[in-house]
């Protein structure tokens, strides 16, 4: 009994942490609330090794199809030599610019690389800034310049050309209740170019998810938690909806941080000031799923200009569903799924109802059907922010569970306090898109979370 | 010919109090000012017979205490009297005042929601600790991170202690300040909407952002800043409009020897192998010093003054990109009577505190979406102050003049600025403060409106921006206003920079110039 | 501008001395005659009666009433009975002192609870997840403190007064005027507060004052009360600490075992805000105390002497930090004092380093004698200064 680990939630990170404690020793029951086909991010290579899980890629070429106003797309492909034959087109100046912008984001996304392996450490450190100091001038000034910019900025530094940087924007704003001109999104745009190859701005997708749960080893049983039971100020288990109690010393939740301890903990546990500021955790859900059962087809990007996802994002800040929205395309087995931008939790005009959710879902297929064949008479299907609340347990839709914005990134994520994984009761650990590195990379939170457990010192007696 | 020590390139109030602290340590200094008056945007100016008017900033909220002791301010003329509120007149009639007095300042709160009242206090005891965290940061010439040299690296290391020091906790908050938006920070502090949105106003001043973009809450603390210096009651009105402040500063820097010419633009500085060896003035003068410092905005100073071809590449690219984009507006009135507001009618003490258009954060974002493609706002944020309330000599006996400060009125108008645009503003202007005080129109004897682009031509300031360069956090310490030449040095020997473009930035504090001054005196020792 | 009490119309008539105060933003007599001196003598001698409305106070209702104040609280309100009222701290997650107050336990899930400062935000931040109601009667309710030895005979003439034992509460009539009575107050003496809707606040005032004329009835104002708590050895916030809230600074703040409130603190209790720090405290000891200083009069009188004046005593309590001394080390600071005109003593309330905290320490204490700092001796002795059988019995 007091080897058992119990790691409730849904997706990779749990999964992952399950199957590291499952290897050290423990003996882990998952509770799986959900079960999410989330295949999106970047892994880090670790967890393949340690786990001996074999991991296809999936990877689109070209990365990213963007439609131009005047007709015609423009190309974005992995080979930095098509990318710039495809950008000279446009504009010269452009193509001439791409290989060095490609350099200097990659040479920061390969720090964000190392940096996202581990808990997260304060700036304050001595050693950080000794590996930032180590980057050398030029990325050291990219990097203390770019963090905090906005990505419109960093992009009009660089490029002129509008569908090229509104395709690279939308990497900036993607979940996020903040459009291209909000400071910190150019840290976004980073953060999502996180272990892809220099010059490709869209991450890999892989089949992480279903590797870990066919890989033998935890007991997975579907079901939900009720309460995460505290005695004396540590966890000593987990009761579930279907009334069962399960006892254990260890509990690791990879659903998102508010919930797991402002619902599944009895408040009273959490000092009232913490609690306080879990509950001004912002994770604020803007982006409706469209599916629309056609054939698998190139990546299309709906983000003409910087202006453009701009304006989409002014609907969002009064409650309103953008009328020209960022749309990007990810084809599935069999269907195609639209990533639908801005669409807020909480309407302006009341709450979400069927003829809302046809309305945008007849919206998307209006602004698609000049660039996916087939979708004209398409069986459509349309998960709002509280559709998707409910299906895939995002809170208020939020995908990352918290807003990946600066002050809730890195050590920050999502409070100071919890940014170690580790939680104020003790025994109970978060994981999941809601703490460090956060949403878009995944798997990292769930492997640092169970390497922290397992390097912190031994537990009392459970 | 008489030889300089160190020319001064524009007389506003940094390059003041960098002339100033440079002749009290025995340099002679000369002070070159293009218009005919020193003060830069702090200036007053009868703009119309017996009305004056601080014509640009308007009022002291900033100014570095130390520079007020250390140069004397007041014996030199200085006058700041408090401002005592700020009220916030509301479009269902009613207000929201925040005053002076705790007491009273409470009771107001709680009028709108009590526990806004319990949080005003743990909320002004925060930014207080964040303020005083902040201060000392002020006073650094910023170290460049990727120095070599071991003086700043020295520094970075001391700059490293004090974080240290400062602890985990106050670096956090300090953070949270520093990235997010002043909407998201103060909601969650505050429920009601005019509070959190006239605090938020403060966030978004000079800057083309709105209350909800991220790197808004930091400037929250500026007021606080001010409350710091207690004693000095920072946040008032100079007597005499703003201008005295410039005054004061340019009298005492006269009286340690330094010597202004005004009506003296300047052509270019005179660079000789990489060295500044003095300026041409555009009448054709040559004067030579040993030194020159810059007080005009980094994109004047070198892609103007000094030219590009005198400059690194990586420079003067940084430079090109140093973002400017000046986003407000200046209406000066001239009154036959006091407004009447709806709210609180009559002759209060409301009048002698600043007044805030600003009901509540979705009219500020409103306002900013305007703005940022390019219009400027039709309901705009408005600060009003009636100067003639605290100081009945800046108009003549019972009539009033009254400041309006406008946000978002930017630079980069579609189709330009033009006098019919600028008159649309006014109008504008005038109309939105009306719905609050309905005699305004009639109480009107004259009008000035100064947009980003007159501000451009007359005080000189690029693209109208109030700061020299906007306060954003990839513009700030050692980033401002270009990687590796934060330190008020520049890539040309001999010439420096003191102006608001070099950290800590804008807001008529002079840290600028008192920093630059001790940079400069270090060096040359 | 300022706030007024519902009993102002007839506290402004009295005030012959136009001598106001504020208090928590209202507006408050500190003498009501030209001096205070009858007025304290009243609380001694006879019966006083105080507006002490500004307190800020809090109807909690429901189900988990008990279980949010006990968690806020260091006392154990769990276990406390209708009935009864609490005089208790209460702390921030450190273990710091945020303000002090009582909660009354009305009936089984109904309490009111008295503050010094405003507490709204923080009890709901501590209502969190738990059924209960939080309502703000600050201004909805008046309150009046009647004490001194006459206090019981007055309200006996006035109704029908149940026996009401120390720290107990009762609803009742008085001369028809629904009230809340509880025996409760700042002086250290037999002594009531009365709670009151603020409709009936003037009706109130007036059966009292006519009521209490023949026992020697005065209405008192702050100063004299200041005298009565520091008589008491009763702390006053902002005075006597910084609450933590306030405190810019660690050092500024004080746990309850530092303001000799460690017998208000239930470590038995499974959870309450700041437990984990208290406990921790307690373990290691205390760094100060908060004892009670008697400054010697011979050597209060030499130091006068040597000057050739005779000796001179504060007019008033006094509320300042005053530096004390061990042989040439400051070792701590006294915050409230003052002459007791009862006990002929020279009085105060100290904040000591703990080794220095021993009753009967010998002590000095910094005076000013005639623009010159000079030490009085002082030692240390037990609170209350002041303590009559007729205040418990």
């Amino acid at each position: 009994m007091s080897d058992r680990a119990i790691v409730i939630g849904a997706g990779v990170d749990a999964l992952v942490a399950a199957h590291l404690l499952k290897r050290a020793g423990r003996d882990v029951i998952f509770i799986e609330e959900k079960n999410t086909e989330d295949d999106g991010g970047w892994v880090p290579p670790q967890i393949a090794r340690e786990l001996g899980l074999e991991l296809h890629i999936k990877t689109h070429d070209p990365w990213a199809v963007v439609p131009l106003p005047q007709g015609g797309t423009l190309e974005l492909w992995h080979d930095m030599g098509r990318t710039v034959e495809a950008l000279r087109r446009l504009s010269p100046r452009d193509a001439a610019s791409w290989p060095q912008f490609c350099a200097r984001t990659a040479a920061i996304a390969r720090l964000f690389e190392q940096l996202y392996g581990a808990a997260p450490v304060n700036p304050l450190n001595v050693q950080l800034a000794f590996r930032v100091r180590r980057l050398g001038r030029q990325a050291m000034e990219d990097l203390m310049r770019l963090l905090p910019m906005s990505v419109a900025e960093l992009l009009d530094d660089w490029f002129e050309c509008d569908a090229l940087k509104g395709a690279l924007a939308a990497m900036g704003i993607v979940h996020l209740q903040q459009g291209p001109r909000s400071a910190g999104t150019a840290f976004r745009l980073l953060h999502h170019h996180v272990g892809s190859p220099q010059g490709v701005f869209r991450p890999a997708r892989s089949n992480l998810g279903a590797a870990l749960r066919a890989r033998p080893g935890i007991d997975i049983r579907a079901g939900a938690a009720r309460r995460i039971v505290v005695r004396d100020g540590r966890v000593s288990g987990v009761a579930l909806a279907s009334g069962e109690e399960l006892a254990a010393p260890l509990v690791v939740s990879g659903t998102d941080p508010r919930r797991t301890l402002l619902e599944l903990v009895e408040p009273g546990w959490l000092e009232p000031e913490f609690a306080r500021a879990l509950g001004h955790v912002r994770r604020r859900g803007v982006v409706a799923r469209v599916s629309f059962k056609v054939a698998p087809c190139a990546r299309v990007v709906i983000a003409p200009s910087l202006d453009y996802l701009e304006r989409a994002y002014d609907a969002s800040k009064y409650g309103r569903v953008s009328v020209e929205p960022y749309i990007e395309v990810i084809s599935r087995e069999n269907a195609v799924e639209a990533h639908f931008q801005y669409a807020p939790y909480r309407r302006a005009d009341g709450a979400w109802d069927s003829d809302r959710r046809s309305e945008l879902g007849e919206l998307t297929r209006r602004l698609l059907s000049p660039h996916v064949g087939g979708i004209a008479d398409a069986r459509v299907d349309v998960q709002t922010p509280p559709d998707l609340e409910l299906a895939a347990g995002w809170p208020e839709g939020q995908a990352y569970h918290a807003e990946l914005a600066l002050d809730q990134a890195l050590w920050m994520r999502p409070l100071p306090e919890l940014a170690s994984y580790r939680t104020p009761i003790e025994g109970l650990w978060l994981c999941g898109p809601g703490t460090h590195p956060g949403g878009g990379v995944a798997g990292a939170s769930g492997r640092n979370c169970a390497r922290e457990i397992l390097r912190s010192p031994a537990r009392r007696a459970g | 010919m008489k030889r300089y020590d160190v020319i001064v390139i524009g007389g506003g109030h940094n390059g003041l109090v960098c002339a100033a602290y440079l002749a009290r340590a025995g340099k002679r200094v000369l002070v070159l000012e293009r218009r005919e008056r020193v003060g830069g945007a702090a200036v007053s100016e009868e703009v119309f017979p017996g009305f004056r008017f601080s014509v640009f900033s308007y009022v002291v909220s900033l100014l570095r205490p130390e520079i007020i002791r250390e140069l004397d301010l007041p014996r030199h003329g200085l006058h700041i009297l408090p401002l005592e509120s700020t009220l916030t007149p509301l479009p269902n009639g009613d207000y929201l005042a925040q005053w002076n007095d705790h007491d009273r300042n409470r009771r107001e709160l709680a009028r709108h929601s009590l526990r806004d009242a319990e949080a005003y206090d743990e909320f002004g005891l925060l930014l207080h600790q964040m303020a005083r965290v902040i201060q000392p940061i002020l006073r650094m010439a910023p170290p460049d991170p990727a120095s070599l040299r071991p003086r700043e690296l020295l520094e970075l290391v001391r700059l490293g202690r004090y974080f240290e020091h400062i602890g985990e906790k106050r670096f956090n908050a300090l953070w949270k300040l520093l990235t997010m938006s002043s909407a998201d920070y103060l909601d969650e502090w505050f429920e009601t909407e005019a509070l959190k949105a006239t605090k938020a106003a403060s966030g978004i001043i000079g800057t083309l952002l709105g209350p909800r973009s991220p790197g808004t809450a930091y400037v929250l603390l500026h007021h606080y800043m001010g409350e710091l210096d207690g004693v000095f009651r920072a946040w008032g009105f100079a007597k005499g409009g703003n201008g005295s402040v410039s005054a004061a500063i340019a009298a005492a820097a006269t009286s340690f020897g330094a010597e202004i010419r005004a009506s003296c633009p300047v052509m270019n500085v005179v660079v000789q192998d990489g060295k500044a060896r003095g300026v041409v003035l555009e009448g054709g003068e040559e004067i030579s010093a040993n030194g020159v410092v810059s007080g005009a905005d980094p994109r004047r100073t070198f892609l103007g003054l000094v030219g590009e071809k005198h400059l690194p590449e990586a420079f003067v690219q940084s430079i090109r990109r140093f973002k400017f984009r000046g986003a407000s507006a200046k209406v000066n009135l001239a009154l036959g009577e006091l407004p009447n507001f709806t709210c609180l009618p009559g002759r209060g003490a409301h009048l002698r505190g600043a007044v805030s258009v600003s009901p509540s954060v979705a009219y500020l974002e409103r306002a900013y979406d305007e703005g940022k493609y390019g219009e400027f706002s039709r309901r705009p944020y408005m600060d009003i102050v009636i100067p003639s309330m605290l100081d009945p000599a800046m108009a003549p006996p019972g009539k009033h003049v009254m400041s309006i400060f406008v946000q978002y009125a930017p630079y980069q108008q579609r189709g330009g600025w033009t006098d019919e645009r600028r008159e649309a503003l006014g109008d504008a202007v005038v109309d939105a403060l009306s719905e609050y005080a309905p005699n305004l129109k009639s109480a009107i004897l004259h009008r000035q409106v100064i947009t980003p682009a007159d501000i451009e031509r007359v005080v000189g300031l690029s693209e109208g921006n109030i700061f020299q360069g906007e306060l954003s956090l990839q513009q700030m310490f050692f980033l401002r206003p270009a990687p590796a030449w934060a330190r008020y040095r520049t890539p040309i020997e001999g010439l420096w920079q003191c102006g608001a473009g070099t950290h800590p930035g804008g807001g008529v504090m002079g840290a600028s110039g008192r920093n630059a001054a001790f940079e400069l005196l270090r060096e040359r020792r | 501008m300022l706030k007024t009490t519902p009993f102002h119309e007839r506290t402004v008539a009295l005030c012959v001395s136009h001598a106001w105060r504020r208090w928590a933003g209202y507006l408050v007599a500190s003498s009501y005659e030209l001096s205070h001196e009858r007025e304290y003598h009243a609380i001694r001698a006879a019966a006083a009666l105080f507006d002490v409305s500004p307190l800020y106070k809090y109807m909690i209702r429901g189900r988990d009433a008990a279980r949010l104040l006990d968690r806020v609280v260091t006392r154990d309100v769990m276990r406390a009975q209708v009935g009864q009222v609490l005089y208790t701290p209460w702390c921030d997650a450190a273990g710091k002192v945020l303000d002090d107050g009582t909660v009354a336990r009305l009936d089984e899930t109904v309490f009111r609870m008295t503050a010094a400062e405003p507490n709204l935000r923080w009890l709901e931040a501590n209502a969190l997840g738990l059924q209960v109601s939080i309502e703000d009667a600050s201004e909805s309710m008046a309150a009046l403190s009647l004490q001194g030895p006459n206090s019981r005979a007055i309200l006996q003439a006035m109704g029908d007064l149940p026996a009401l034992k120390y720290f107990r509460l009762a609803e009742t009539r008085l001369r028809g005027i629904p009230v809340s009575v509880s025996r409760t107050g700042y002086t250290g003496d037999l002594g009531y507060e009365i709670w009151v809707p603020a409709g009936e606040a003037l009706a109130l005032w007036d059966r009292l004052i006519e009521a209490g004329t023949p026992y020697g009835l005065q209405p008192a104002g702050m100063l004299a009360l200041d005298v009565a708590r520091i008589e008491a050895g009763l702390m006053l916030i902002d005075v006597d600490y910084v609450p933590a809230r306030k405190a810019l600074i660690e050092s500024q703040t004080s746990s309850p075992y530092e303001l000799d409130l460690g017998w208000t603190v239930n470590l038995e209790k499974e959870r309450f805000v700041g437990k984990r720090a208290l406990a921790a405290e307690k373990e290691r000891g205390p760094q100060w105390q908060f004892v009670g200083i008697e400054v010697g009069w011979e050597d209060l009188e030499r130091l006068y002497a040597e000057v050739g004046l005779a000796t001179q005593l504060p007019q008033q309590a006094w509320r300042m930090s005053v530096p004390i001394y061990s042989g040439a080390e400051q070792k701590g600071y006294a915050t409230s004092g003052g002459w007791s005109p009862l006990l002929k003593r020279y009085i105060a309330l100290a904040h000591l380093r703990a080794p220095w905290a021993r009753p009967g320490t010998p002590l000095d204490m910094e005076i000013t004698v005639e623009h010159r700092r000079r030490r009085a001796a002082a030692r240390v002795v037990r609170k209350p200064f002041f303590d009559p059988e007729r205040k418990r019995a």
